[in-house]
């Protein structure tokens, strides 16, 4: 090997030499990490507590609401036929909503066990409605819509029959055969964590006027709540 | 770098398999359950005022009242023959209401100071209800049956006995004596609509009582009525 060949070797030897060294370097120094995340519409409904019941007559709360726990109420409400005296059996079920999102709560509701007679207690017969409170300054601003006329028990007249008629649209169960709209809104809450204890809390109503009913020993009304997002 | 990949990838899975549970996890729907019952509802009150004729010396002592408990009392004065009318008559108005079919029934007792056959019994006080009303707002119509005769003093209803020359009201239960223990006096179908109790509407009907002054012996005579309505 001629000197000039065994220099050109050993240049590039160096080279080669340095350009590892700094290949080698630089996967010291630099890294990366990457995060993928979502945030999904999230709407949720539970009790926002203690119900009340009013004007019954021997009726009681079998199963009482649990704030911040699912709602699952149970409740007699009583005789409803002209032996109880008062004015309205009245049930208050507090409903607690969060949501990142705008929503909308549905209800459908069912009454069974009353007979079929034009005397006998009707869905109609049930009143209903939502009374929500302006939103406090710790939720997301926004105004709620009410599709119902508030509490029932406020209006109403006899008919041409002499039957008890509550006042306003969407204000009685006989509404919600189907499942409909009660409330919608935009986004509750603000971003704050998750157990954070800030909320909508809405006051549902459940009212019967009592009156000279067909008799019937076992009368069952249901009504199920169900918030979506929108 | 291929470790590294596999890795991430399996954090990143983890990641949205929490994440989904976490939202799965959240409550959408509630339900609330009530429960009721409507009992069967018989009501009687006084129908109102009293109304006394042909009597002498007597008067209303406590007088019905419209939607009140029925309590009236009343003397009936004379029954002895210094009573020149034709029947001392007491015309009480009953109000009924109910949910469901009734049965209004009466049990009565006489009792006089007398000893004798010709003492006050309860064969000499008539009795009858008159004509059922089913109006206003909120009643029910519906053909009510009456027990009774109807007026006892309707001539149809009782004549001197052509043998002992007593007036004896003769028509069936036309006088209390059948009316010894609870009998039925009315029945009918449901009153009320549906409608709130506050509908002071409701069946009223008259009830008569009615004695031939004669010559019953001397005495002090008392005349208890009861009316029960009962849901059979």
């Amino acid at each position: 090997m001629s000197k000039a060949t065994k220099g050109i070797l050993t240049t590039l030897a160096i080279s080669a030499l340095l350009m590892m060294s700094a290949v080698a370097t630089f996967g010291q120094t630099t890294g990366s990490v990457t995060m993928t995340a979502t945030v999904s519409n999230f709407v949720e409904l539970t009790s926002g507590g203690a119900v009340t019941l009013t004007g019954n007559s021997g009726g009681s709360i079998i199963t009482d609401g649990t704030a911040n726990s699912p709602l699952a109420v149970v409740v007699n409400l009583g005789e409803l036929g002209p032996s109880n005296t008062n004015s309205f059996v009245k049930l208050s079920v507090p409903l607690r909503l969060r949501s990142n999102v705008a929503y909308q709560l549905s209800m459908v509701t069912s009454v069974a066990g009353a007979g079929a007679t034009s005397f006998s207690l009707k869905d109609t017969d049930v009143g209903f409605g939502l009374t929500p409170a302006a939103r406090p300054a710790n939720l997301a601003a926004g105004v709620d819509t009410n599709a119902t006329p508030g509490d029932p028990t406020v209006g109403g007249s006899t008919d041409a029959n002499g039957r008890w008629v509550f006042a306003g649209a969407n204000s009685t169960l006989g509404a919600y055969a189907v499942s409909g709209a009660v409330l919608s809104g935009p986004r509750i809450n603000q971003a704050v964590a998750a157990n954070s204890a800030t909320n909508l809390t809405v006051p549902a109503i459940f009212a019967i006027k009592p009156q000279f009913y067909d008799p019937a020993p076992a009368i069952t009304i249901t009504a199920q709540f169900t918030v979506v997002a929108l | 770098m291929p470790r590294t990949t596999f890795i991430r990838s399996l954090l990143l899975t983890t990641l949205l398999v929490v994440s989904a549970v976490t939202c799965l996890g959240q409550s959408t729907t509630g339900t609330v359950t009530m429960s009721a019952t409507v009992s069967k509802f018989v009501e009687i009150n006084s129908g109102g005022a009293v109304t006394l004729t042909g009597n002498s010396g007597g008067g209303v002592t406590t007088d019905g009242v419209t939607n009140s408990p029925l309590a009236v009392a009343i003397n009936l004065g004379e029954l002895g023959p210094s009573n020149t009318n034709s029947f001392v008559t007491a015309q009480v108005p009953l109000k009924l209401r109910s949910n469901a079919a009734y049965v209004l029934s009466m049990a009565a007792t006489v009792t006089s100071s007398g000893t004798t056959a010709s003492r006050i019994t309860a064969a000499d006080v008539g009795f009858g209800l008159g004509t059922v009303s089913r109006t206003g707002l909120g009643v029910n119509s519906g053909s009510d049956t009456n027990a009774t005769s109807g007026d006892p003093t309707l001539a149809a209803n009782g004549s001197v006995n052509g043998t002992t020359g007593r007036y004896e009201f003769t028509a069936v239960r036309s006088n209390l004596s059948a009316f010894s223990s609870a009998t039925t006096a009315l029945s009918g179908p449901i009153i009320m609509n549906a409608v709130p109790r506050s509908n002071a509407n409701g069946l009223t009907v008259p009830a008569f009582f009615a004695v031939k002054p004669q010559f019953f012996e001397n005495g002090t005579t008392t005349i208890s009525v009861t009316f029960t309505v009962t849901a059979p």
